[in-house]
């Protein structure tokens, strides 16, 4: 009787390995989708800024998106030592700060109709780029709270490590977007 | 507190000092430079920044070489090892 070897299989990738690859492939590909709404800026309005932009909302929006990557970084680091209480109270302020940014471009847009409304040039690339981001920002709060309530209910630290990392990095990714947003929006001219 | 706790937490709050100043630095850029081309070079120079420092340090990108590094090399070489338990 003969055997035949079945097709070899690479046991070297753990999970965690291609958890990862497949993340930052799937972050590549969402960064040209923003590459390419941000070019749209220049190639619909030019350099041209409104002065009714506020620029304090913007500025506002940017330090709390900043200071929101900061707390998930350490939800992440927390949940990788194993302290999982941290971990639970960094994911909550990551949310919290979230959902006060959503509110925040809810009212910039409020202000956005009345000084330049989606029919004007500039109106299309703000409710485009912004739309397009905060969409990204309540997945990111969504999964963030997926990720809590999982936390919550197991105290396996290795279960949740991967997943705190993954929705962190999702979240990090929603910040350099908008470290791009930021100038292209408000501050060039 | 671990010492590895404290050095990442350190990192986390220089990373953000520095995203802070960065940010600051880009808005006062916007208010003194008229010049729009020199404008433009200057913010996009702080914003690859920031993107660099949020991506090396709080996504660790440093970390990907070596998963990109194990799946290369795995597709390409045979383990002898792997090969041995699987005969």
């Amino acid at each position: 009787m003969t055997f035949h070897h079945a097709p070899r299989v690479n046991h070297r990738f753990d999970s965690l390995t291609i958890n990862r690859l497949g993340l930052w492939l799937f972050l590549v590909s969402d960064a040209s989708f923003f590459l390419a709404l941000l070019s749209s800026r220049f190639f619909v309005e030019g350099t041209t800024t409104p002065a009714d932009v506020d620029q304090l909302l913007g500025l506002s929006l940017t330090v709390l998106l900043l200071l929101s990557s900061l707390t998930a970084y350490r939800a992440e680091v927390s949940a990788e030592h194993g302290d999982l209480s941290g971990a639970k109270q960094m994911l909550l302020a990551t949310i919290f700060m979230g959902i006060i940014f959503v509110f925040g471009v809810g009212y910039e847009w409020h202000a956005a109709f009345k000084h330049f409304p989606p029919s004007t040039g500039f109106g299309t690339v703000l409710f485009t780029l912004t739309g397009v981001h905060v969409t990204h920002v309540i997945s990111g709060v969504l999964v963030l709270i997926l990720v809590y309530f999982r936390v919550h209910s197991t105290d396996s630290v290795v279960d949740n490590q991967w997943s705190v990392e993954g929705a962190v990095k999702w979240w990090h990714f929603v910040d350099v977007a908008w470290v791009f947003i930021y100038p292209t929006l408000y501050l060039i001219r | 507190m671990h010492q590895a706790i404290r050095d990442s937490l350190k990192t986390g709050w220089v990373v953000i000092a520095v995203l802070a100043v960065l940010t600051a630095v880009e808005f006062l850029v916007a208010v003194v430079f008229d010049n729009t081309a020199i404008l433009f070079t200057l913010l996009l120079l702080v914003a690859l920044l920031k993107a660099w420092l949020i991506i090396q340090y709080f996504m660790h990108f440093g970390q990907l070489w070596k998963h990109v590094s194990d799946a290369w090399y795995g597709m390409l070489i045979d383990d002898p090892e792997i090969d041995r338990e699987e005969d």
